[in-house]
């Protein structure tokens, strides 16, 4: 490309993309710019730096408690759905699974589908068989909505792979056991952990579900903040948002070292 | 040297036979499955067998058969109403959202540089992992009466009183639009990204202007990702909870919050099963015509 006269489709077009991607990432930024403004309610433009709301969140025993709660639910949901996932791709790639294309779709209609009827109709058949709201019982509500995407991650990876590298494995003398173990699984590994840390992602941020399937007092963050925010509109929400958005983005910048987002992409 | 058994794998290198055996890896299949019929298929069978009884049979042990809550759901019109404003605002979601996604995309897509796209991926995904709740709270503090955008009109001279920016459909349409449009733009992408650049650019050799080279070139061919876009937005956004709570105040009414406030203040598993059997439904349409346009594009490749 050549050095050209001012070109005002051009200049337009780029334009326009940037204010996008203003739209897409302003409203993110100036969460920032509340978690560190001192007036005790939200007021713009900010008048100083604190770290009170932080303090107030980190000292809140109703925010900690949710937040420990959703930390360990999202570690179970990440290993759970790892295994299911990484289990059921392997299934759908190299089974011979007479339907595998109907099966696929089955299996990614989570995403699709409302997660609050994923919800409610969960809620209505623990009411059902009289088991009440228990953890487990939210674990596998969130893990439901995460296999989907440990199943594309790794599907994609399977997609990629040159079954001669086995086959390479089985001519040397190579038992199936081993081959699995020390061809296989290496091989699909990047995508089995993408998927896990969506997976996790997913489950720490999940609202719709949790709404029907927590106990009062046994709620996770995003449904705290979401009671708090009916009534509250104050730094703390902010801080606490910030926690959200720093575990976002470096999400993102793992998922881009471990299998480079535009892979992620491509599905 | 070579058993039987290590054969196996030179054969299954061969061209597979038409119907090629189920193999015992297909078993790995089964966890899953438990999962999804335990946790997904008998609760939402729940769902639709309590929308037809007249009470809990866990707890009442006299209910019957009816189809009262479906009749309270058709004869009142706050509820046909509640669906109009939900499939309304998934339409404009939708709509919106592909305006503004397609441009982006598009930028994307034909994005040579690889840092610049890893960039910008990074700025559409990054927003996509932030919770819900936060990006609404994000939204509130920007659209409030007090929020940046009135502050800012007001410091200016703009306007002497805030403008009603949220607490109706528009700010709830805004937050929503900015939650779902990642998924449209991801889309999109992958699609353009496929099209053949040097088509657009044969087009512009012949005369074509770049407007006329984007519509009856790129456009065209990128209608397979507008229609799987736009059909994913639409469903997400109808399912949407907090934001029309938290941005739509006493002007918003769908779905998804009446189901809730069934369950949680009238405990009323039957009719929010109803709403609920409705919901599901609008979803399955939209599902359905999603994976059949994925299904044709898929096959439009195969054939290319």
């Amino acid at each position: 490309m050549s050095a050209r006269r001012f070109d005002a489709g051009r200049a337009g077009y780029f334009a326009l993309n940037g204010a996008i991607v203003t739209f897409l990432l302003a409203p993110i930024a100036i969460v920032a710019v509340f978690a560190v403004n001192p007036t005790p309610y939200i007021s713009f433009p900010p008048v100083g730096v604190t770290l009170r709301w932080f303090e107030k969140f980190f000292s809140s025993e109703d925010f900690m408690n949710a937040l420990w709660l959703s930390l360990q639910v999202a570690v179970a949901v990440l290993v759970l759905s790892m295994l299911i996932g990484a289990a059921c791709a392997l299934a759908l790639a190299r089974g011979n699974l007479p339907g595998a294309r109907v099966l696929t779709a089955f299996f990614m209609s989570p995403l699709m589908l409302p997660a609050i009827l994923t919800g409610l109709a969960l809620f209505q058949i623990y009411l059902l068989a009289g088991i009440g709201r228990p953890v487990w019982g939210l674990i596998m509500g969130h893990t439901l909505v995460a296999v989907p995407y440990v199943l594309r991650t790794t599907l994609a990876v399977l997609h990629n792979f040159d079954r001669r590298i086995e086959e390479a494995a089985a001519i040397l003398g190579a038992s199936p056991v081993r081959i699995f173990f020390e061809v296989t699984l290496p091989l699909i590994r990047p995508g089995v952990v993408a998927g896990g840390i969506f997976a996790f992602i997913v489950s720490f941020d999940q609202f719709p579900i949790s709404l029907f399937l927590v106990l009062p007092k046994g709620e996770t963050l995003p449904v705290v903040l979401f009671n708090y925010m009916k009534f509250d509109l104050d730094g703390a929400i902010a801080a606490a948002s910030m926690v959200s958005i720093v575990m976002a983005i470096s999400v993102v910048l793992l998922l881009e070292k471990l299998i480079g987002l535009k892979a992620y992409v491509k599905l | 040297m070579a058993s039987t058994a290590d054969t196996a794998p030179l054969l299954a290198a061969l061209p597979a036979p038409p119907r090629a055996r189920v193999s015992p890896v297909a078993w790995l299949v089964g966890p899953a499955l438990l999962l999804f019929v335990v946790f997904f298929v008998l609760p939402f069978g729940a769902m639709a067998l309590l929308s037809f009884l007249s009470g809990n049979p866990a707890s009442n042990p006299n209910v019957y058969f009816t189809t009262r809550h479906y009749e309270r759901l058709v004869g009142d019109s706050l509820y046909v109403e509640a669906l109009v404003a939900t499939l309304r605002i998934g339409f404009v979601t939708t709509i919106v959202s592909l305006l503004v996604g397609y441009p982006l995309a598009h930028w994307m897509a034909r994005m040579h540089s690889r840092l610049g796209h890893a960039a910008l991926l990074m700025a559409v995904i990054a927003p996509m992992l932030t919770g819900i709740v936060v990006r609404t709270f994000a939204w509130m503090t920007l659209l409030q009466d007090r929020g940046v955008i009135n502050t800012t009109l007001m410091a200016w001279g703009w306007t002497d009183q805030p403008v009603k920016l949220m607490y109706n459909e528009f700010g709830t349409i805004v937050a929503l639009v900015h939650i779902y449009v990642p998924f449209m733009v991801l889309t999109l992408t992958g699609v353009i990204g496929r099209i053949d650049e040097r088509l657009e650019q044969a087009a512009r050799s012949l005369g074509a202007g770049r407007l006329r080279a984007f519509y009856e070139v790129t456009l065209p061919l990128s209608l397979p990702g507008i229609m799987a876009g736009s059909l994913l937005v639409f469903a997400l956004s109808i399912s949407a909870y907090v934001t029309p709570f938290l941005m739509g105040g006493t002007d918003v009414l769908t779905l998804p919050m009446l189901i809730y406030q069934q369950v949680s203040s009238s405990f009323n598993l039957g009719f929010a099963g109803a709403l609920g059997v409705v919901l599901l439904a609008v979803s399955l349409i939209v599902v359905i015509a999603y994976n059949h346009v994925l299904g044709r594009f898929a096959g439009a490749e195969k054939m290319a």
